[in-house]
């Protein structure tokens, strides 16, 4: 291979967006894990079920009005409500119940809902792969340092970082955001004040379904929906985490951009290997730092 | 005294079990026993396989059964592992006393069970695992091939694009067997057919892997003048929409084996890249004949879809399961086997022998690309070239050549 040809400006710079705006899905899916992570201490296993949840909505949204661009646009904005609304059912009715029990039965039935979703999606749309459409001023791609970038991918490069402003608004400016942070380093204290810790704890899972949800619908239009997509972002995204630091939502954001930009980047030097890159870089990462990026919270 | 009794109890209960059981038989039904993966992305094509073989059985017990007898099928979910395949094999065997084993898509379970077939001297129908090894080298009397595999897909592209002039070639795909596999298959071909091809480079993605634009940017800035993408899965869709979206489809041309395949092209309805070349055994609109129409027409009533290659592949088994036990006059797997070997079937793409020397099924293959269509919601395949089966298989020879090895 000529490795002139690979190494000039315009290949970095495209492979750079493109590693930038993959990094960004997973950092909004992250986020949410992280969240969840920081304030109930448990990895929500369940977390790429709804994630899937949220793209299958998102298809079935869209289908509705035919593929139109309201389609999308009320995709983006009600596939991740059915998933919090999904997330808000399995935590009333079952996961509110366990919080007085040890830590691995909450691990345990998040795993149980993993299972269960998985099914409950095989049931509800069937084994089909299924695919539905950006609208059509977010398709094919405008050159960007001279090569093609697809406009969708420079949409999710917009959405990123908004979701990260949200994000950050939300934690520490409303009050709710504020008890959960509060919840995430002292629960005793929190409880010990007069807060309602189960709601504390079950408006925290809902948000961080909320976010998977959103990750599952903002990657739709990208991808193919189908079954089995839960089981490659749990481990990514467990992987994300740990190397962000546990339950630090702005964790999440590192670790998804070495994620995201190692891939890009292995993928453009070393071609045949590029799938060990990010997980070479959680080991390099992990060695050298072993609680993570930023400040664990636990 | 009372422990003579009761060992004579337990030696009459014996004694019972042995005669009646085999007496009782004559009145059991034919057992087959399906191990596949029905979890995960691999279901769009493994219940195709399950319900064309459904229908074929339905029709038959509607006439009275295989022989006078019942023909019964169960189902084992492998859930795509190796060792939830061995297990359901052998309980399958040992306690379902099926006469019959088939599936499966994945080619590492298609191999363990192949091995235990083996000892156990059951008929296994390999339905959709594409991995050549299954009837070449690994080949036994017990084992028999109903898909392509690896190496009549490769035969078939290189077929179709050592007529092209791209002679710079990129080749990526899913890093696993099935992937590496093809790849190989296609082009350790194309080489032998063209000797001027060169291979600037390689990318492997892990299977599974959603977003694949980052592999296409890097591909694009190295301009082949052609690329082979070996994909399975899901990842089918992922690469054409990623096409699109890139505009790579456009640039330079793309062999995608299972590009013209429905299971690719449904979920893309109208935004499928146009002009990309693809191989596939089965359209349910070509080849037009009336056994196919027919098969469709059935299919679509009974599931409300259309069917996709994986119904062919079902169907083809159960054609050879009905007719081989009809030919061999009784249930006994020898005779079975002796009488399915060479045994020629109808089938919706015309008629399927089963080769003798090798036991793999020899099927047309259909070299298209896609391209928009006004009688679906979808792109279809067109300009289908139909490459013979005996063009795309190894030879006796070689297969023998493979097996001493």
């Amino acid at each position: 291979m000529d490795i002139g040809q690979v190494f000039t400006f315009s290949a970095l710079g495209s492979q750079f967006l493109v590693g930038l705006s993959r990094a960004m899905i997973l950092f909004i899916v992250c986020s949410g894990m992280s969240f969840v992570l920081g304030v109930l201490r448990v990895p929500n296993v369940a977390h790429g079920s709804l994630y899937m949840i949220g793209a299958f909505a998102a298809f079935s949204i869209a289908s509705l009005f035919g593929g139109s661009s309201t389609g999308f646009w009320l995709a983006l904005i009600f596939a991740p409500l059915v998933v919090a609304l999904v997330s808000l059912i399995a935590e009333r009715a079952l996961f509110c119940h366990l919080y007085e029990r040890e830590h691995l039965m909450l691990l345990l039935f998040t795993f149980a809902l993993m299972l269960i979703l998985d099914d409950l999606v095989k049931l509800t749309w069937g084994a089909e792969y299924k695919s539905f459409m950006a609208p059509p001023f977010l398709r094919g791609s405008i050159p960007i340092f001279g090569s093609p970038f697809p406009r969708y991918n420079l949409f999710l490069l917009i959405i990123g970082p908004l979701v990260a402003i949200i994000l950050w608004l939300f934690t520490n400016k409303t009050k709710i955001g504020k008890i959960s942070r509060a919840a995430a380093v002292d629960r005793e204290m929190v409880g010990a004040v007069g807060i309602n810790v189960s709601w504390v704890f079950g408006a925290a899972f809902v948000i961080g379904c909320y976010l998977a949800g959103l990750g599952g619908a903002l990657v739709a239009p990208i991808v193919s929906i189908t079954l089995g997509m839960d089981q490659t972002i749990i481990i990514e995204a467990f992987l994300i985490v740990t190397i962000g630091g546990l339950g630090n939502m702005w964790g999440a954001l590192v670790g998804s951009l070495i994620f995201g930009l190692t891939q890009a980047f292995g993928v453009l030097f070393w071609p045949q290997f590029a799938i060990v890159f990010p997980y070479v870089a959680v080991v390099i990462i992990l060695i050298w730092k072993p609680t993570g990026m930023l400040k664990s919270v636990w | 005294m009372k422990k003579v009794l009761w060992i004579f109890i337990v030696l009459l209960g014996f004694f019972t079990l042995f005669v009646i059981y085999p007496l009782s038989s004559d009145a059991r039904p034919i057992k087959v026993g399906i191990i596949d993966c029905y979890s995960g992305s691999a279901t769009t094509f493994t219940y195709d396989v399950r319900d064309a073989f459904k229908i074929a059985v339905d029709e038959v017990n509607a006439k009275g059964g295989v022989l006078g007898k019942k023909l019964e099928f169960t189902t084992r979910d492998t859930k795509f592992k190796v060792d939830l395949g061995i297990s359901m094999t052998k309980e399958l065997i040992m306690r379902e006393n099926i006469d019959i084993l088939m599936g499966t898509i994945s080619s590492s379970v298609a191999l363990a069970a192949s091995e235990i077939v083996k000892g156990e001297k059951i008929p296994f129908f390999c339905t959709f695992s594409k991995s050549a090894k299954i009837t070449a080298e690994k080949g036994h009397r017990y084992v028999f091939g109903i898909t392509e595999n690896t190496s009549m897909i490769g035969k078939a592209a290189a077929v179709g694009l050592a007529k092209k002039p791209y002679v710079r070639y990129w080749i990526a795909g899913d890093d696993y067997e099935y992937g590496h596999a093809l790849a190989d298959g296609v082009w350790g071909n194309l080489q032998k057919k063209r000797a001027d091809v060169k291979m600037l480079g390689q990318s492997w993605w892990k299977v599974g892997e959603p977003e694949l634009t980052p592999y296409l940017t890097a591909i694009l800035s190295a301009k082949p003048d052609a690329v082979i993408f070996a994909t399975g899965g899901a990842s089918m869709v992922n690469i054409m929409k990623a096409a699109k979206a890139t505009g790579f489809a456009q640039k330079i041309p793309m062999f995608v084996h299972t590009a013209t395949e429905l299971s690719t092209l449904m979920p893309l309805g109208q935004q499928a890249p146009e002009g990309v070349l693809g191989t596939s055994n089965y359209h349910f609109y070509f080849p037009k004949t009336p056994e196919n129409d027919a098969f469709v027409k059935v299919f679509k009533k009974e599931y409300g879809r259309y069917p996709k290659v994986g119904a062919l592949y079902g169907y083809i088994a159960a054609q050879f399961i009905i007719k081989g036990f009809e030919k061999a006059g009784k249930v006994d797997t020898e005779r079975f086997i002796d009488a399915i070997e060479g045994m020629k079937v109808g089938s919706p793409v015309g008629e399927v022998e089963l080769r003798a020397c090798d036991h793999q099924a020899v099927l047309p293959m259909f070299l298209g690309k896609t391209k928009r269509s006004r009688d679906y919601p979808f792109f279809i395949a067109t300009d289908i070239t139909t490459i013979p089966g005996p063009e795309v298989m190894p030879t006796c020879e070689e297969i023998k050549k493979a097996r001493a090895k």
